[in-house]
């Protein structure tokens, strides 16, 4: 038997146990395991599992995973979610459906502190929900929206499912997180103009806003202060020659940023500006990154008075589930990727295609449909996890007239995109579901039609990076 | 969906009577947690320290690795106990609870069988290491301590399963959750 034939069995026998409501990464690791001891031999599996399982958890890279997990998990019981939920609501209170906007701008900021949209979804099913309801907003919308702004825990760098991409695929985290800045923050912008074009053709769905005069909180003057001698220091130091430019200028617009911010969210806005710009700027890995960004957020959540003992309790407990999901997955996935390696399926895959004649966009375009059915019925993570060892070679082959490093960081974009989509469209959205968990007396088709234009935006915004690779690929150029 | 099923990360932990088996393998995930808290600070002081001074701790990622993996390690056993697995809920909805209960232990003791194998292997892969002295390049630290714990963790992995297999099959009546 052909080893390519055997790794379609392999998929086909992972896919039944899926079905048979095995657990994904068991799945995964049964059959990898088979299919190993099948095209290798039973000794040579137990050689590779002697250590792989440790190597596995003990890589570098992947370390990151826990510790952003960690962050977000901080800054959930810290409160963070709330008071940036309310600096929001000030912003964007005067419009018609301004709520459901500053819920969309919250999580847009959240996502630069938490790297997952379950959470991102569920914490703000706390803390935005009650709110929406309150003021009468219509509860698909008011679901809706939340499970579409969860989505932004991903699209908004730190991103597990971008991290796992990196791994996966050998590319540079850093470079990937600043790729998904742009499509992140169009994301966050589409979603606004979608509520806005919902609520003006409906307005009964959200009803204006009284105008928030009451709730104004009187900003300190000693941040602008603060701010502008930061400048002073900062014109000073570069002409005395003692600044380079590029660091002069981060150092300008975080005072900037400390200058027009709401005080409230000044300590969350700060950890994420210096967490993603450090890994943007090279100043620390994304591990160390992480491992500051947790630590930050622990000082200030402590400080603040938010995160008891029982708070920092309950945050490692949540973080221990969560990473301990994603990492079985990923374990499951590197047993079954050594058995299609053994299979060379994937270089024969991407020798076929690439040679096929096939126009590539018509392949990308293939690829990105497929993983768009595929994600309606399985978990993202998983999803990707199981194509890519496959559908990465064939991207890879393929002439899109561009260096293959922007091809992979453009690609690693696009699924981003595509799994944010998978996680809000019926009939399994898991961000659906979590809101849904919280959200008693809204029926889940209600939900689902809530989402419905998000995805419409979601679906231009997917075709605008297909047909502008520049919209990924220009803040790497800026930034290298 | 009701709130106790949430994933965890959703806050469905903190909600609801926990079992024993949760209680004594949430022990072990928060002792891997405050691992991870303390290699967090390392990294921290790292930063700091070449930030400030230019004198970062050397090879710290030495230790962020062990840590992680032996961290990771003592997550799962308490995954298993809250059932955080994903699975998929697609072909199996028409099922009788105690039928899906039946197929879920099923899957639990299988998983049991295949995390003994590995904590089996990993016995041996620290064994190897023991014999062979391997340390990390930079600090030199000697790597079979961290793959032996890493099998006891395994190994806990299994009776994890196995325990919610047993508590799947005979459903403790005093109202706690499976």
């Amino acid at each position: 038997m052909s080893g390519t034939l055997v790794a379609v069995l392999g998929f086909g026998a992972m896919l039944l146990l899926i079905a048979a409501r095995a657990p994904i990464g068991l799945s995964m690791l049964l059959v990898g395991a088979a299919g190993y001891a099948h095209l290798a031999s039973g000794s040579a599996f137990f050689a590779y599992m002697k250590t792989n399982s440790y190597h596995q958890f003990a890589n570098y890279t992947l370390s990151v995973i826990p510790l952003f997990i960690l962050m977000g998990a901080l800054a959930e019981k810290a409160g963070i979610a709330a008071s940036l939920f309310k600096a929001a609501g000030r912003a964007f209170g005067g419009f018609r459906g301004g709520l459901a906007m500053a819920v969309i701008g919250a999580c847009t900021a959240f996502g630069a502190i938490c790297g997952s949209s379950v959470a991102t979804t569920a914490t703000f099913g706390r803390a935005a929900l009650p709110e929406l309801l309150k003021a009468r907003y219509d509860g698909g919308l008011a679901t809706g929206t939340i499970a579409v702004g969860g989505t932004l825990g991903i699209l908004i760098p730190p991103s597990v499912i971008l991290v796992v991409y990196a791994i996966t695929t050998e590319q540079n985290i850093a470079k990937l997180f600043q790729a998904a800045l742009i499509p992140g923050l169009l994301a966050a912008l589409f979603y606004c103009i979608t509520i806005a074009i919902v609520v003006r053709r409906n307005p009964a769905l959200a009803p204006t806003q009284e105008k928030v005069e009451a709730e104004k909180v009187v900003q300190p003057h000693w941040p602008k202060v603060v701010a502008g001698l930061a400048l002073a220091g900062v014109a000073w130091q570069v002409f005395s020659g003692q600044l380079e430019w590029d660091n002069a200028a981060a150092l300008a617009g975080l005072a900037l940023l400390v200058a027009v911010i709401d005080v409230a969210v000044m300590p969350a806005i700060l950890i994420a500006v210096v967490v993603v710009g450090g890994i943007y700027g090279g100043v620390f890995t994304p591990t160390e990154g992480a491992a500051v960004g947790a630590i930050t957020m622990l000082a200030v959540g402590v400080a603040k008075g938010g995160l008891g003992w029982r708070d920092v309790l309950d945050a490692l407990r949540q973080t221990a589930e969560t990473s301990g999901m994603i990492f079985i997955i990923l374990l499951g996935a590197e047993v079954f990727g050594a058995f299609l390696a053994l299979s060379r399926l994937p270089t024969t895959a991407a020798d076929m295609i690439g040679n096929s004649g096939l126009s590539p966009y018509f392949v990308l375009i293939a690829m990105l449909g497929f993983y768009i059915l595929l994600g309606a019925v399985m978990d993202e993570l998983a999803m990707i996890l199981l194509t890519l060892p496959v559908f990465f070679p064939v991207i890879q082959a393929l002439d899109f007239g561009m260096s293959p490093d922007d091809v992979a960081i453009w690609f690693g974009i696009l699924v981003l995109i595509v799994v944010g989509i998978g996680l809000t469209a019926p009939p399994i959205g898991l961000n659906v579901f979590v809101i849904s968990a919280l959200a008693r007396t809204i029926p889940v088709s209600a939900t689902y039609r809530g989402v419905l234009p998000f995805l419409v935006a979601d679906v231009i915004r997917l075709a605008l990076v297909v047909l502008v690779p520049g919209l990924a690929l220009w803040m790497v150029r800026l930034l290298s | 969906m009701a709130e106790n099923d949430l994933p965890v990360e959703a806050g469905g932990a903190v909600l609801g009577a926990r079992s024993a088996l949760e209680r004594l393998t949430g022990y072990v995930a928060v002792a891997g947690g405050l691992l991870a808290l303390a290699v967090a600070l390392l990294a921290t002081a790292s930063v700091l320290g070449r930030w400030l001074f230019s004198a970062p701790i050397d090879g710290d990622f030495e230790f962020v690795k062990m840590a992680t993996a032996v961290a990771v390690f003592a997550y799962l056993p308490y995954t298993q106990a809250r059932r955080g697995n994903i699975m998929v809920d697609t072909f199996t909805g028409g099922l009788s609870a105690r039928n899906r209960a039946r197929v879920d232990a099923f899957w639990d003791v299988a998983y049991a069988a295949f995390m003994g194998f590995c904590a089996f292997a990993l016995v041996n892969g620290a064994m190897d290491a023991v014999r062979s002295g391997e340390t990390t390049m930079q600090r030199q630290l000697l790597i079979w301590p961290s793959i032996a714990v890493s099998a006891v963790l395994c190994a806990l992995i299994t009776l994890s399963a196995l325990l919610s297999a047993a508590r799947l099959l005979n459903p403790p009546t005093n109202g706690q959750r499976p």
